[in-house]
């Protein structure tokens, strides 16, 4: 017969704790990296600071960190070039998100066509590989000669920007749905727009945010860009009107503030993945 | 009844030549039948299916479920694939449901009826998990939950249970041929285990590849004994069984050793 072998042994409870112990990991693991990042800001923090006070560099081409902070407080005071420092972010805020609205309404079903439908990716294909490459900055000229120096031609030309990641990613998204994911939902009785509704759309879904996310990214560039040349008001405006006047601590304020309205962004469009794409990696 | 008639498929090779998948393939599932397909990899019987689900047209022949010809995929004939594709941002219950939403069944019915799925199947405290937190054999057991939502005329199963270890398996052949007895569907069922296909059906088909048709067809009550009886040890372990899988084995082997000293 068959031994059984069981250790009774084993179902006493020993007096030390085991040493847990798991797969050894490749790469960079799951352990958070946010203490090394913090550690890295405060060594440049730093190195800043100690480049500043010994006078490493001019102090017109670097400011100190604490004059930065002080022309901070003064811009969020008083504001700077003719307007507050709200009216110069707003602005800039409002055009990108117009802009991103406009390019995720139409680039996303456009995408989403252009997986689907030959004629739709003949169509769109070539228009959108031929200016998708372009720097936005080249037909700018462009674009104030059509439309004039007001918001419409810094909108369109963010808008075309943002357009052609999103419409890619979502066509993208579409070629990554299974021909058996679709065959299943056929085989159940779905019709076409059901098939598109509750199979291509969420399978896509991913993508189409990943494909926003490079939006906002391209869009961000784009609209200092754009501002730095023709604008009245925007962070880019105001980073131009200080870098006329040598005022380099302002200019530092400026690139600050783009920093974390980028970062918002981005923190923002994680927190959307996790909430509408948790499948995102599972299957 | 599902009539397959001297259906042929050729398929166009990368070179352009066609490739004789399918050769004048000839079969009748009865109501309450338990079709099982045996065969080695390439011998056409994943084509046939196909063509049965409307996926694949077929190059001539015909093929009607209940005297209607089936031209494309449709929700009277409910299909089991080998690898799950439960749709990962729907809970276990909505992916049971889906072919009843699809149908325009109401909110309460479906999620009634699919809980009624899901005891059927075993799996009703998992209604709300997501089908990424299930093991293979539980997701299966999903897969064929939300193929029979939409109440098929048959289910069509690609080798439903190829990926899953030997132990689920063989419970999950038990379950599928509870669930068979109770709903008393047509199954046309796919499989390269011989085992599986004498324990299964109440016929089985041997295929040969190259080009696929039907070599052989076999009669089995190995199901009904089982079902009856619950008893799978008795059966896998009698004479009967043993000399069935004997033959069956040499059928498949004897072809496989023809197609290969031809090349």
């Amino acid at each position: 017969m068959t031994d059984l072998v069981v250790d009774l042994a084993a179902d006493c409870p020993s007096a030390a704790p085991p040493k847990l112990v798991g797969m050894r990991e490749f790469g960079v693991g799951k352990r958070s990296t946010v203490g090394i990042s913090v550690a890295t800001a405060l060594l440049i923090l730093g190195a800043w600071q100690g480049a500043s006070s010994l006078h490493l560099a001019p102090h017109l081409f670097l400011p100190s960190p604490s004059e930065v902070y002080a022309a901070a407080q003064s811009v969020f005071e008083d504001g700077y070039a003719n307007a507050t420092l709200w009216e110069h972010v707003s602005a800039s805020l409002a055009r990108i998100l117009i802009a991103a609205v406009i390019a995720i309404g139409l680039g996303a079903p456009i995408g989403l066509v252009m997986g689907l439908s030959r004629w739709a990716k003949g169509i769109f294909d070539a228009p959108i590989e031929f200016y998708w490459p372009l720097p936005p900055l080249a037909y700018l000229p462009l674009m104030i000669i059509w439309l004039g120096i007001g918001e419409a031609s810094k909108i369109t030309l963010l808008a075309l920007a943002m357009f052609a990641p999103v419409a890619l990613s979502a066509q993208a998204g579409v070629r990554s749905v299974t021909q058996e994911r679709v065959n299943a939902a056929l085989s159940l009785g779905a019709t076409r727009l059901q098939l598109l509704r509750e199979v291509v759309f969420p399978s896509a879904l991913p993508e189409i945010l990943t494909g926003v996310r490079i939006a906002l990214g391209v869009g961000w560039s784009t609209l200092v860009a754009a501002e730095l040349i023709a604008a009245t008001r925007g962070i880019g405006y105001m980073i131009m009107s200080a870098s006329q006047f040598l005022a380099t601590d302002v200019v530092f304020v400026g690139i600050g503030i783009i920093a974390a309205c980028a970062f918002a962004f981005s923190f923002l469009m994680r927190a959307v993945e996790r909430r509408f794409a948790p499948w995102k990696g599972q299957s | 009844m599902l009539r397959v008639d001297n259906a042929s498929v050729y398929f166009a090779a990368r070179d352009g030549k066609p490739v004789h998948a399918l050769d004048r393939v000839s079969l009748d599932i009865p109501e309450r039948g338990f079709v099982v397909a045996l065969g080695t990899s390439g011998c056409g019987k994943s084509t046939l299916l196909n063509a049965m689900a409307g996926f694949l047209p077929l190059s001539s022949g015909s093929i009607t479920l209940n005297g209607h010809e089936v031209t494309a995929p449709g929700a009277e004939r409910g299909v089991v694939f080998q690898k799950d594709t439960l749709l990962p941002w729907k809970s276990v219950i909505e992916n049971v449901a889906l072919g009843l939403k699809f149908a325009g069944v109401g909110r309460k019915e479906r999620r009634a009826r699919a809980e009624e799925l899901l005891r059927l199947v075993g799996l009703q405290d998992f209604a709300d998990s997501a089908p990424y937190e299930l093991s293979g054999g539980m997701r299966q057991r999903v897969g064929i939950a939300r193929a029979l939502a939409p109440d098929p005329a048959i289910l069509l199963m690609d080798e439903p249970f190829g990926a899953l270890d030997s132990m689920t398996r063989e419970q999950m052949q038990e379950l599928l041929v509870d669930v068979w007895a109770r709903t008393g569907k047509q199954i046309f069922f796919i499989t390269h285990s011989i085992e599986e296909a004498l324990f299964l059906g109440t016929q089985l088909i041997v295929m040969s590849p190259r080009p696929g048709r039907i070599v052989a067809r076999y009669d089995l009550d190995f199901v009904n004994q089982f079902a009856r009886d619950r008893d799978a040890r008795a059966i896998k372990t009698a004479p009967a069984f043993a000399v069935l899988r004997e033959e069956a084995r040499a059928v498949v082997h004897q072809f496989e050793a023809v197609r290969s000293s031809e090349v």
